[in-house]
């Protein structure tokens, strides 16, 4: 008996550690007009639970549609978090931008999630200064965006426009059709290199992408089959000083389907 | 209210919230520690971890560090109900999820705990009232209700125990009598509070009048153990078992020792039954049951009153 719980906590282990966030709306492709509900996910592996729509945490909530921009309109504390109505043929971009939270880990599953989301850099600094073993306290933010498409693909330069978000993925080629879809990274106005990217498809675990950015901070993805992708990758910096913390992560996702 | 007041509110607010985790999500987890000494804790969840997960095995709950199994009730509205029994001289109770991603809150009573993803709840000691009691506890507190239910409580025991007395002045009848009636109200009483045998309180109550004024009309007209005596107060014992069975259940009985209070019970009942005897045969049948007027002038109309009691209470009862 006792055996059997062990390894259940040993199996559910892998999910007590920080959590992707990303936005999964009731259709990608909606026709126009039609209303869309928002829901915004904290999960892994693309398994997300929804989470209500919480003024503590939104910095912005827009759709935008070419050059127009409009608020993603919800009510407080429910789920889903939002609505929107898509107006225009063309590809829409929903996106999310959150405020600074805190958050504490122990030192254990912090050292596990730097390994697991290639920021092994952070993990050597904490060593360097002996600090292996000190809970982590970070300030998190998360920069999330979705992309519905009505059909008209012909029209998809907008979703290649930036939000100006500190941490953004921004596609370079249409993501709802075409192979291989390009991604940049920017981190502060700047191109991001050698940043860790994961591709990971709703229906199917095993399509998997993990890759590196190059140094003009693009990774190139021959993304394997059609469907819902999301696309992340997280950041981590030293936080300022008087935030009370000690990093600051950054969470990008990117949805899709294609 | 003015907007310095507004913003010492929000201020307030903000502080309350102790905030250190992700994002609030969809699951909330209420535990409540029931007076029949059983938990349930509640989890609301649109976590789609849920789905196909083994839920038993996923809610950790713990009294004083040691892990109890709950059996998982879906409720029709969707919400996962874990409900056990709370251990004798449990520890404080903790609780731990990892079925959610997100930030969520524990509630208990009046009580709000936050936590995130699967950390474990900081424990919450339960008050005394809630713990089962001990074995000892139990068989006093049964014992005490068994007896107390014939003396002073059941009058119409009472007399029904002195109908079977006042028959005969050898200790033979009576100890026939009395057993006959013991072994009865036991079967009868296990079963009902077992749920295999119930009959309603409206048919029960008249008929243990009855069986009262039949008795105590048989004493009248005669003061030999007839067999069919013996068979009559068995089952007359019957019924009284399911009367017995009836004030038991109103009491309720502690699920961690059922079986013990259930015996201590009718053990009680017994010790009650009992005393009624010895007490009528202190006072009068110890000295009087030789004399010539013992049956004329005693027990006929002892009896008498006893039927007419008995009678009253059948009319009373059936109205």
């Amino acid at each position: 008996m006792k055996r059997i719980a062990i390894v259940v906590i040993a199996s559910l282990a892998p999910l007590a550690r920080a959590h992707d966030f990303w936005i999964e709306p009731s259709t990608f492709r909606p026709a126009v007009g039609q209303m869309v509900s928002t829901s915004l996910r904290v999960g892994q592996e693309f398994i997300g639970e929804p989470i209500p729509r919480s003024a503590q945490f939104i910095d912005s909530f827009v759709v935008r549609e070419g050059t127009k921009e409009k608020e993603v309109i919800g009510f407080e504390n429910r789920d889903p978090a939002g609505y929107i109505r898509v107006e225009q043929p063309g590809l829409a971009v929903i996106g999310y931008r959150s405020k600074a939270n805190p958050l504490e880990l122990d030192a254990a599953k912090f050292e596990e999630f730097l390994k697991n989301e290639g920021l092994e850099s952070i993990s050597a600094i904490r060593a360097q200064r002996h600090e292996t073993a000190k809970p982590d306290r970070e300030r998190f933010y998360r920069f999330a965006k979705s992309v519905l498409n009505t059909g008209a693909t012909a029209n998809w330069q907008p979703a290649t426009q930036s939000f100006n978000y500190r941490f953004e993925i921004i596609p370079e080629t249409n993501p709802c059709a075409g192979t291989p879809l390009r991604v940049r990274l920017m981190f502060e106005g700047k191109p991001l290199a050698g940043a860790l990217v994961t591709a990971l498809h709703r229906d199917d675990a095993s399509a998997r992408i993990r890759i590196r950015s190059d140094k003009n901070g693009r990774v190139t993805l021959n993304l394997p089959k059609n469907g819902v992708w999301l696309i992340k990758s997280v950041q981590m910096v030293p936080a300022p000083a008087g935030t009370n913390a000690d990093w600051e992560s950054l969470w990008a996702s990117l949805t899709f389907e294609r | 209210m003015g907007i310095a007041h507004v913003r010492a509110l929000t201020l307030a607010l903000l502080v309350a919230t102790p905030l250190l985790a992700h994002e609030i999500g969809t699951t909330q987890v209420t535990a409540r520690f029931n007076r029949d000494h059983t938990y349930d804790v509640d989890v609301v969840t649109k976590s789609p971890l849920v789905r196909g997960a083994n839920l038993s095995e996923a809610a950790e709950i713990r009294f004083g560090g040691v892990r109890v199994k709950p059996e998982v009730i879906r409720l029709p509205d969707g919400t996962i109900r874990f409900h056990g029994d709370i251990p004798r001289n449990a520890g404080p109770f903790t609780w731990r999820w990892p079925l959610t991603f997100s930030y969520y809150a524990l509630t208990i009573g009046p009580r709000q705990q936050w936590l995130d993803g699967d950390t474990t709840s900081s424990p919450f000691p339960l008050s005394a009232d809630l713990l089962p009691p001990s074995r000892m506890d139990v068989v006093k507190q049964y014992l005490k209700l068994g007896f107390t239910h014939i003396v002073p409580g059941g009058l119409d025991h009472i007399l029904f125990v002195l109908g079977i007395f006042l028959l005969s002045t050898k200790l033979r009848p009576v100890l026939t009598q009395v057993t006959a009636f013991t072994i009865a109200h036991s079967i009868t009483l296990g079963l009902t509070i077992y749920g295999l045998v119930s009959v309603s309180p409206r048919i029960v109550e008249p008929m243990i009048a009855l069986s009262i004024a039949y008795v105590a009309i048989e004493n009248i007209t005669t003061s030999q153990l007839k067999p069919w005596r013996v068979a009559i107060v068995f089952a007359f014992g019957l019924l009284h078992g399911m009367g017995f069975a009836g004030v038991l259940k109103e009491l309720g009985l502690p699920r961690s020792e059922f079986l013990t209070a259930l015996v201590t019970f009718n053990v009680g009942v017994e010790l009650g039954q009992l005393a009624v005897i010895a007490t009528a045969f202190v006072l009068i049948a110890a000295w009087a049951r030789t004399k010539p007027w013992y049956r004329p002038r005693f027990v006929v109309p002892a009896s008498a009153a006893i039927a007419a009691t008995g009678i009253f209470w059948t009319v009373q009862r059936l109205l």
